[in-house]
C-alpha cells in the first residue's frame, strides 16, 4: 500500500514538473550564448486577472530569445509565502526579478534583500515601500475609478441613484477605484451613492447583495462594481427580477476571456467596463532593457482603456492570448 | 481518634435524591468497607468527599474541625484523596509526570520528581522505572501508581473506589499489603468494593447504604446478613446454578489455535488453543491478568486472525473474519467493558439492543421501529431491566442495569453460543444473582456458554468445566465432578513455563 | 428476587409523550428558539421587505448549495469524523458542470450524475484514507482541500468558465439556456419553484429519512457514538466510514452545478471557505463534533438560521465586519444552548 503511494506521488510530480519547468539555466542552444534567467512571483494565480497577466508574460517574454522566464511562483494571496519566493529567486541568483506584491509593507525587505544583491526588481502592479527597485510598472486605480465616474455621470445626464460593490475593504484598489470614482460623480449633485457592501470581488458574493438591493430600493439606476464579475453578478439579481433593462452596469477590469467583461459588454450586460492593464508587455520590454544595461524609466503609470460595445469586439481579439500560451 | 466525621449528607440530581441524611465516622488506621447495590450512593457520598460536586446538604468534619469541601483542590488541601474506578491517569505521560500532575512547579524538577516517584513505587513493591509512560503499564500496575500518586500528597483519607476489579488474586493481595502498611502509618481507608469475600479480610467495619440511604453497620461480616441489608431481602443463593447440564452435542469445537499478539497493546498471544463447547454447558475460562482470557473469547468471535488452528461451530468449519461473520452463525459476545467496548451509552436502550439484529426489523429497506421497540420491550422487560422505557439514554442506567441491556442486545440475535467476558465486574449483587441464573437458563435452553471471570467462586459454582489459561495457553481443565478447588485453579493459573520466566 | 417485592416498572414511561419524541427527532429545541429569534428581529426591522416570497427565496437560494454541503458534512461529523474538503469538492464539481456544458454541449442531467461521480470519487478518496490508512479525517480531508483546489485550478487555467453559451444565433444554446433552471436567479421550475432551494429541501429529507429509518443510519450513530462497540456488534466499521466519506463528497458534487449556474459561471476560487459555513450549520443544528449526535432536522434549522442571519443582517445594511462577529457569537451561543447540563431548564428533567 504504502509503496503503490509513493509511487503514485512521484508520477504526479513527475508529471506537474514535465509540464512546467525547463530547468533553470541550462541553456538549450549550445550553451554558447549567456541565456538570462527571470523569475516572477505572482501574488495570486487564481485571480483571473492575475491568469491573465501570467499568461502574457508568459506571451511577451517569448519574444526575446535571450530571456528564460523560470516557472511563475504563486504566493496564493500570502505575504509569508511570497517573502520566501523572492528570497528563494535571490538564492537561486536570477537575473532579474518580477515581483507582484501582495502587500506593500511585508515585500518591502524582501525587495530590499534582493536589491543589495544587486538583483534587478520590477514591481508590477501594487507597490512597496522602498525606493530600492529598478521600475515600477501599473495601472492607476484612481484614474480608472475617475473615468468609471465619468462614465456613469454621462449615462445618468439627470441624476440618479447609484449602487457601490466593493472589493475587498482593506485591499488599495478597492480603495483607489472607490476614491476616484465619487471625485468624479461630484461632478452632478443629482446624482447619489444609495449604498454600497463589500462584495469581496466575488461574484456569488454580489448577486444576494444586490437581491436585498432590489428588495428595498424602488429606484437604482446605475450598479459600479469594482470588478466585472462583481457588476455581472448584480446584473444576474437584476436580470431575475426583471429590471436588468433599467439599470446600468459598470464594471472594470476588461479581462479578454469567454467569461470577462469584453465580452459581456458586447453581450450588452455592461454598458461599459476599463481595462485594467496588466503590464505585462511592458514588463518584459523593461525586463530586456535592464539586462542588455539600458536605461528604463522607474515609474511607468498604465493607462486604461473604455470598452464600449464599439471597440469590444477589436479589444477582445487584441488582448485574448487564448491558444497561444 | 475519629480522623473524618460525615454529617447528613444530602444530594439531589435532577429527578433522582441520590443521597439523603447520611453520616459516616472513621477513624485513624481504620479500614471502612462502604457496601451497597449499584446507585445505592456510594460513589455519590465519596465524589462529595473528594470535592466531585459543588453543592451538597451537610457537614464534613475532619480531625474534629469543618473543612468546607468544594472543589478537588479543597479536598487534596484536607489530605484526602481518592482513587477512581475509572482510572484517571494520562496514558502519554510517564509515571511520574502524572504522580505530579497538576502540582508541578512552573519550571519542572524532572530529577526531584523521578526521585520521589522511584521512593513511592518501591513503597508499593513496584519495580517500575519512573519515566516509563502509563501507556506502558499494566491494569494492575496502573491501580498501584493510582496509590502512589494518592500517596505522594500526605494524605490522611484514602479513599479507594472498587480498586480491586481490573485485579487477579495475586494482584490483589499486593494491595491488601500495601493498605495494611498504610493503615499502619495512621491512614484511614475506605473501600468500596462488591466482592464480599474480600471485605472479610480487609475491612475492620463494613457500612451499608441502599437508596441513598444509611442502613447499617457490621464488625463482623455475615456474608447473608450484609447482602440481606445491601438488598433489602433475603437472598436465597448467591449462585444459583443447581446441577450440571452439557450432556448435548457438540457445539464449539477448537483446534490447536495460536493467535499472534500485540507488543503495543499489551495483547497476550494465544498458543495452540483446543477446547470445546457443547450445547447446554457452561465453560469457564480462568487465569491471572494477562493470561490471555478476553483474547482468547475475542478471537472466537473473530477480532483476531489465527495463524495456525482451526474451529468448527455446528459441525461446520468456521472461521469468522470479522465480528460480522460470528453474530451471523449465531455467536454473541458480552464484552468485558460494557461502557467501551458494548454500549453507545449517548443513546437509548432501543439503539443499542437492536444494533446487532437491525436485519431482524428490516421492511422494504427501512428499520420497522414499532416491530423493534416491541421486541426489545420484551427482552428488557423479561431481564427486568429497570427503566422508565425502550428510549431512555443507556448512559443514564446503573451498571447492572447497563450490563442487562447489553445481555438483551445479544439474547435478541438468538445466539447459539454466547461468549461471556466478566458479565458480573462491577455490578450488585441482586443484578448478580440476576445474571447467574439467566446463565443457567440459557445453558438448559441448549445454548452453549464460555464465560471468563477473575472471580473464581462465581466460575466454581456456575461452570460444568473451567479451562485454565496461563501465558496463552491451556495449562488445566476441571470438570465438575472433579470438584476443583481455588488452589488447584491458581495453582494452574500460575503454571508458567519454566523457559519464558528463567 | 427482585420480582418479589419491585416488580420493573413498565418499559413504556407516560410522561414520554409522543410530542417529545417527535421534538428530539426535529434537533434540538434551541435551534428552533434561534430560528424564531432572527425571523422576528427580521420582520420587526423590515417587514413585508424581510417577509415576502422573494425575498425569502433569495435568501435560501444563495445558501442553498451550502446547505447541501451540511448534509454531507452532518453526517461525517455523526460518526466522529470532520470533512473540511467538501469547499473545494463544490468548487471542482461547479467547474466539471460548466466545462461539460461548454466544451461538450452535455443536457443538465447529464451533467449532474457526472459531478456526482467526481465529488463522490473525491469523497471515496476521503473515506479511504481515514478508514484503512487509519489518517485522522481532520487530516486527510485538509490534504483533500488543497489538492482538490489544486486541480480545479489546473483544470480551469485559473479562469473562470460562464455558463450562458450562446450559439451561433446569438442565442443561448438549449443546454445552456436548461441549465440556468439549476439556481440562476430568475430561473424557475415550471415558472414557480426555485431549484437550488427545492434540492435543498429534498435532500434534507431524503437524508432525513436514512438516518432515522434505515439500517444504515443506525450504523453511522453507533459508529459515532461507539466504534468499539459498533463493530462488537458487527457494524461494518470501515464500510459506514468510507460511505458518509463518499455520500459527502457526492452531496458537494451535486451542489456543484447549482453554484455554478447561481453565478452563471464556475468560478476556479468557488466554494472556498463553505465549509466552515456547513460545520457551523451542523453545529449550530446540535450536531457534535465528537460524534453520534445530531439530527439532518437540526442542520437544516441551522443552515436556515446563517442564511436568514444574512440576509437580515444585509437588509439592514450591517458592515460586514460586525456580519461575521456576530456569525461568531451565535455559533458559540447555539453550542452554550445545548449543553443540558447549563440549560436543564430546557429539558424539563428528562434526565429522571
Amino acid at each position: 500500500m504504502k509503496k503503490a503511494i509513493t509511487v503514485a506521488l512521484c508520477a504526479v510530480l513527475a508529471a506537474a514538473c514535465a509540464s512546467k519547468a525547463p530547468g533553470p539555466s541550462t541553456s538549450a542552444d549550445g550553451g554558447e550564448k549567456k541565456k538570462f534567467v527571470v523569475g516572477y512571483s505572482q501574488s495570486n494565480n487564481a485571480e483571473p486577472y492575475r491568469a491573465q497577466l501570467n499568461l502574457q508574460l508568459q506571451h511577451y517574454m517569448k519574444k526575446y530569445p535571450d530571456i528564460e522566464l523560470l516557472p511563475i511562483a504563486d504566493a496564493k494571496q500570502s505575504s509569508a509565502t511570497q517573502v520566501s519566493q523572492v528570497q528563494n529567486f535571490i538564492t537561486q541568483k536570477v537575473d532579474a526579478l518580477i515581483v507582484s506584491p501582495t502587500e506593500p509593507a511585508p515585500l518591502t525587505a524582501a525587495v530590499e534583500q534582493a536589491c543589495q544583491a544587486k538583483i534587478p526588481v520590477i514591481i508590477l502592479d501594487r507597490t512597496v515601500n522602498t525606493d530600492c527597485y529598478s521600475a515600477f510598472i501599473g495601472g492607476d486605480n484612481v484614474l480608472i475609478g475617475e473615468k468609471a465616474g465619468e462614465e456613469a455621470v454621462k449615462l445618468l445626464p439627470d441624476g440618479g441613484n447609484i449602487v457601490e460593490l466593493r472589493g475587498i475593504m482593506s485591499n488599495q484598489p478597492q480603495i483607489d477605484r472607490d476614491k476616484g470614482f465619487r471625485e468624479a460623480i461630484a461632478a452632478n449633485p443629482k446624482i447619489k451613492i444609495i449604498a454600497d457592501r463589500e462584495g469581496k470581488w466575488l461574484k456569488e458574493q454580489a448577486t444576494p447583495i444586490m437581491q436585498q438591493w432590489l428588495a428595498q430600493h424602488e429606484k437604482i439606476d446605475l450598479v459600479y462594481g469594482h470588478n466585472d464579475p462583481m457588476a455581472l453578478g448584480a446584473y444576474l439579481a437584476a436580470q431575475a427580477a426583471g429590471k436588468a433593462g433599467q439599470i446600468k452596469f459598470i464594471g472594470i477590469d476588461g479581462l479578454a476571456i469567454p467569461d470577462g467583461g469584453i465580452r459581456a459588454v458586447q453581450l450588452g450586460q455592461l454598458s461599459a467596463t476599463f481595462i485594467y492593464p496588466t503590464g505585462a508587455e511592458e514588463a518584459a520590454a523593461t525586463v530586456n532593457k535592464i539586462l542588455h544595461g539600458e536605461k528604463v524609466e522607474k515609474k511607468q503609470v498604465l493607462g486604461t482603456t473604455q470598452v464600449t460595445k464599439d471597440n469590444a469586439a477589436e479589444l477582445y481579439k487584441k488582448y485574448d492570448l487564448s491558444g497561444q500560451g | 481518634m475519629t480522623v473524618l466525621t460525615m454529617r447528613a449528607i444530602g444530594k439531589s440530581f435532577p429527578g433522582v435524591r441520590a443521597l439523603d441524611g447520611v453520616s459516616l465516622t472513621v477513624a485513624e488506621g481504620e479500614v471502612v468497607a462502604l457496601l451497597g447495590e449499584n446507585g445505592a450512593g456510594k460513589s455519590t457520598l465519596m465524589n462529595i468527599l473528594a470535592g466531585v460536586f459543588k453543592h451538597y446538604e451537610g457537614e464534613i468534619e475532619i480531625g474534629g474541625r469543618v473543612a468546607h469541601i468544594h472543589s478537588p483542590k479543597d479536598a487534596r488541601r484536607h489530605g484526602i484523596a481518592m482513587i477512581h474506578q475509572e482510572l484517571n491517569l494520562v496514558p502519554e505521560l510517564s509515571i511520574a509526570d502524572n504522580i505530579f500532575l497538576g502540582r508541578e512547579r512552573a519550571i519542572l524538577d524532572r530529577k526531584a520528581m523521578e526521585a520521589r516517584t522511584a521512593e513511592l513505587l518501591r513503597g508499593l513493591g513496584l519495580d517500575l522505572s519512573p519515566r516509563r509512560l502509563i501507556k506502558q503499564c499494566k491494569i494492575a500496575e496502573r491501580q498501584l501508581i493510582e496509590v502512589a500518586k494518592a500517596l505522594s500528597q500526605n494524605v490522611r483519607v484514602l479513599v479507594m473506589d472498587e480498586p480491586t476489579s481490573a485485579l487477579a488474586d495475586a494482584e490483589v493481595r499486593r494491595l491488601y499489603t500495601v493498605i495494611r502498611d498504610l493503615t499502619g502509618h495512621g491512614v484511614a481507608v475506605i473501600y468500596i468494593s462488591h466482592r464480599l469475600e474480600e471485605l472479610e479480610e480487609i475491612a475492620d467495619r463494613v457500612v451499608v447504604l441502599r437508596d441513598g440511604a444509611y442502613i447499617g453497620e457490621r464488625s463482623e461480616v455475615d456474608r447473608d446478613e450484609l447482602i440481606q441489608m445491601m438488598a433489602g431481602r433475603p437472598l436465597g443463593e448467591l449462585f444459583p446454578r443447581a446441577d450440571g447440564g452439557g450432556s448435548g452435542e457438540e457445539l464449539l469445537k477448537v483446534e490447536g489455535l495460536s493467535v499472534p499478539g500485540e507488543p503495543g497493546s499489551g495483547r497476550t498471544p494465544l498458543r495452540e488453543i483446543s477446547l470445546s463447547v457443547r450445547a447446554g454447558e457452561i465453560v469457564g475460562v480462568a487465569g491471572l491478568m494477562g493470561a490471555g482470557r478476553s483474547e482468547l473469547l475475542e478471537s472466537i468471535f473473530g477480532l483476531h486472525r489465527p495463524t495456525a488452528g482451526s474451529m468448527s461451530l455446528g459441525g461446520r468449519p468456521y472461521r469468522p473474519r470479522r465480528p460480522k461473520g460470528a453474530i451471523r452463525r449465531g455467536v454473541a459476545l458480552v464484552a468485558e467493558d460494557r461502557k467501551a467496548q458494548s454500549l453507545v451509552l449517548g443513546n437509548t436502550i432501543a439503539f443499542n439492543a437492536s444494533l446487532p439484529s437491525l436485519g431482524r426489523f428490516l421492511r422494504f429497506g427501512t428499520v420497522d421501529a414499532r416491530r423493534e421497540h416491541r421486541a426489545v420491550e420484551r427482552q428488557v422487560n423479561e431481564l427486568r431491566v429497570k427503566t422508565p422505557g425502550t428510549r431512555f439514554t443507556v448512559g443514564n442506567l446503573s451498571g447492572g442495569n447497563q450490563q442487562k441491556v447489553v445481555l438483551a442486545k445479544w439474547l435478541l440475535t438468538s445466539p447459539s453460543l454466547i461468549l461471556m467476558d466478566e458479565p458480573t465486574r462491577g455490578i450488585d449483587v441482586g443484578a448478580k444473582a440476576e445474571i447467574h441464573a439467566l446463565m443457567s437458563s440459557l445453558a438448559a435452553g441448549g445454548k452453549g456458554v464460555l464465560v471468563a471471570s477473575s472471580e473464581l467462586p462465581e466460575l466454581l459454582a456456575m461452570c460444568d468445566r473451567i479451562l485454565v489459561l496461563c501465558e496463552g495457553r491451556i495449562t488445566a481443565e476441571f470438570s465438575r465432578e472433579q470438584r476443583p478447588t481455588q488452589e488447584a485453579i491458581l495453582e494452574a493459573a500460575m503454571a508458567r513455563q519454566k523457559v519464558t520466566t528463567l | 428476587m427482585t420480582a418479589t417485592t419491585e416488580p420493573p416498572p413498565p418499559a413504556k414511561a407516560p410522561g414520554e409523550s409522543r410530542l417529545r419524541r417527535t421534538f428530539s427527532a426535529l434537533g434540538a429545541a434551541q435551534a428552533y428558539i434561534g430560528l424564531v429569534l432572527i425571523l422576528a428581529v427580521g420582520i420587526a426591522t423590515k417587514g413585508e421587505v424581510f417577509l415576502n416570497e422573494t425575498n425569502l427565496t433569495n435568501a435560501v437560494g444563495a445558501f442553498a448549495s451550502r446547505g447541501i454541503l451540511a448534509v454531507g458534512v452532518t453526517l461525517v461529523i455523526l460518526t466522529g469524523g470532520i470533512d473540511l474538503s467538501v469547499g473545494s469538492l463544490l468548487g471542482i464539481a461547479s467547474m466539471t458542470a460548466a466545462m461539460m456544458l461548454s466544451k461538450y454541449s452535455l443536457e443538465p442531467w447529464q451533467i449532474v450524475p457526472i459531478c456526482m461521480v467526481v465529488g463522490g470519487l473525491f469523497g471515496f478518496l476521503n473515506g479511504a484514507g481515514t478508514a484503512w490508512l487509519r489518517i485522522q479525517s481532520f487530516v486527510m480531508t485538509l490534504a483533500m482541500l488543497s489538492v482538490v483546489r489544486g486541480l480545479d485550478r489546473q483544470v480551469s487555467d485559473n479562469v473562470s468558465v460562464g455558463t450562458q453559451i450562446a450559439g451561433p444565433d446569438g442565442k443561448l444554446t438549449p443546454q445552456a439556456e436548461a441549465f440556468q433552471l439549476f439556481g440562476t436567479p430568475g430561473h424557475n421550475l415550471f415558472d414557480r419553484i426555485y431549484y437550488p432551494v427545492l434540492a435543498f429541501v429534498v435532500v434534507c429529507v431524503v437524508f432525513h429519512l436514512i438516518l432515522t429509518k434505515t439500517r444504515f443510519g443506525r450504523h453511522v450513530y453507533a459508529v459515532g457514538g461507539n466504534p468499539t462497540a459498533a463493530r462488537l456488534s458487527g457494524v461494518n466499521v470501515t464500510a459506514i466510514t468510507i460511505a458518509v466519506f463518499t455520500l459527502s463528497g457526492m452531496l458537494a458534487g451535486f451542489a456543484g452545478p447549482i453554484d455554478a449556474a447561481y453565478s452563471a459561471s464556475a468560478d476556479p476560487q468557488a466554494g472556498q471557505s463553505y465549509e466552515l459555513d456547513a460545520i457551523a450549520a451542523a453545529v449550530i443544528g446540535g450536531a457534535s463534533l465528537a460524534g453520534g449526535k445530531g439530527t439532518i432536522a437540526g442542520t437544516f434549522v441551522g443552515a436556515l438560521i446563517l442564511t436568514l442571519l444574512d440576509n437580515v443582517l444585509g437588509l439592514n445594511a450591517v458592515s460586514d465586519n460586525w456580519q461575521l462577529v456576530i456569525k461568531g457569537l451565535i455559533v458559540v451561543v447555539a453550542v452554550v444552548l445545548q449543553r443540558p447540563d447549563l440549560f436543564k431548564f430546557f429539558r424539563g428533567g428528562s434526565r429522571s
